[in-house]
């Protein structure tokens, strides 16, 4: 690996310049998007008293406003913490793909395993889609240093945003403070239905959302457990067993 | 009271329950990205199950809300979330569009009734 003291400094602007861009393009549409779904979140930490370090730590750290939810409202809820552990880990399975597919774009020919890792951390829903995008405008060798100034750049937003919205939901009056508030639930409704594409998905939706309040008082707090886990299995075995049998 | 509520407590709950469990796909994404079948059986469950967890969080924000989403009426709620995911199937499924379309609801709505 080469160490960065051997980097010629010709070199290091080369790459202080692709990061500007990166950081730069995050600038966009689908940031500011984002942001505002960060700004409910903010919100969303100052409804349930959640602590305002520990939340921005959280997207800074977590980086997947699912998990991020689902830790945050889990704990207010007082879900015991090794099933929330689980709730989680079942959440980020889906950055997998996520990851593999975008890597060989992030690195270009030479690829080394710490930027690997540093790229696969900025890895979710936004930075996936904007990485197809823009990525392949850019030279191979400026690939590592955009990917890392575009998901700097992300995260800064998201970080503000998250500090934005905890400040501000207590200062605006009601019914822009609950508008803020449904920001979350409604962007992760409308992201569920894009990303829906078979008779599995659509299922895995209506049971987990139908359970989800079935089990709201079960015991040792593994309400989401059941709701994600039953509910998510009960889809699977219908669209897998049930729907073919019938067809 | 409770651990998360000092800020040190919930810093290790964020790092620990949240940051490690969640971060270990994208490492496993990088460590043994080429060699997985992302349509073998087990992801096909792993997905469903990520979906309905997700539909779970939605569901319980909605349907039994913690703060201020408390004062709307339960069809407010929802009559703004079937809005936006209408709004976004109608214009160009736009993800902005939706989240606008439902917004304009709830706010109109909460308005209206003078709630909030």
């Amino acid at each position: 690996m080469n160490s960065v003291s051997s980097t010629p400094p010709e070199d290091r602007s080369y790459l202080l310049r692709w990061f500007l861009r990166g950081a730069a393009a995050s600038l966009s549409v689908p940031g500011f998007v984002l942001v505002a779904t960060f700004v409910g979140f903010g919100g969303l930490l100052h409804d349930i008293n959640f602590p305002i370090g520990a939340g921005l730590l959280s997207t800074v750290l977590i980086w997947a406003l699912p998990a991020q939810v689902i830790l945050v409202g889990g704990v207010a809820a007082g879900a015991s913490l090794p099933s929330l552990a689980i709730a989680i880990c079942l959440s980020g399975v889906r950055l997998m793909p996520m990851v593999v597919s975008l890597m060989p774009l992030m690195q270009g020919k030479r690829p080394r395993f710490l930027s690997e890792l540093i790229c696969a951390h900025f890895v979710a829903v936004t930075m996936w889609v904007e990485g197809f995008r823009l990525l392949p405008k850019v030279e191979p060798a400026g690939r590592p240093a955009f990917t890392i100034g575009l998901g700097t750049g992300l995260i800064g937003l998201s970080v503000a945003g998250t500090a934005l919205g905890f400040y501000l939901t207590h200062t605006l009056p009601g019914p822009l403070a609950v508008a803020l508030l449904l920001l979350t639930p409604i962007s992760f409704a409308i992201l569920l239905v894009r990303n829906s594409k078979e008779p599995v998905d659509w299922l895995a939706i209506v049971f987990g959302a139908v359970l989800s309040p079935l089990v709201v008082d079960s015991a040792g707090g593994l309400d989401l457990f059941w709701s994600g886990v039953g509910g998510g299995t009960l889809a699977f075995l219908v669209a897998r067993y049930g729907l073919r049998k019938r067809s | 009271m409770s651990l998360f509520q000092s800020e040190l407590g919930a810093m290790l709950i964020v790092i620990f329950v949240g940051f490690l469990p969640n971060e270990i796909w994208r490492v496993i994404g990088v460590l043994f990205g080429r060699g997985l079948d992302e349509n073998s059986v087990l992801m096909q469950w792993v997905r469903a199950v990520a979906t309905a967890l997700l539909a779970a969080v939605v569901a319980r924000l909605l349907l039994i809300p913690t703060g201020g989403l408390v004062a709307l009426p339960l069809w407010l709620r929802l009559t703004a979330v079937g809005a936006g995911v209408g709004g976004f199937l109608a214009i160009r499924r736009s993800v902005l569009a939706g989240v606008l379309t439902a917004e304009a609801v709830l706010v109109l709505g909460s308005w209206w009734l003078g709630v909030a």
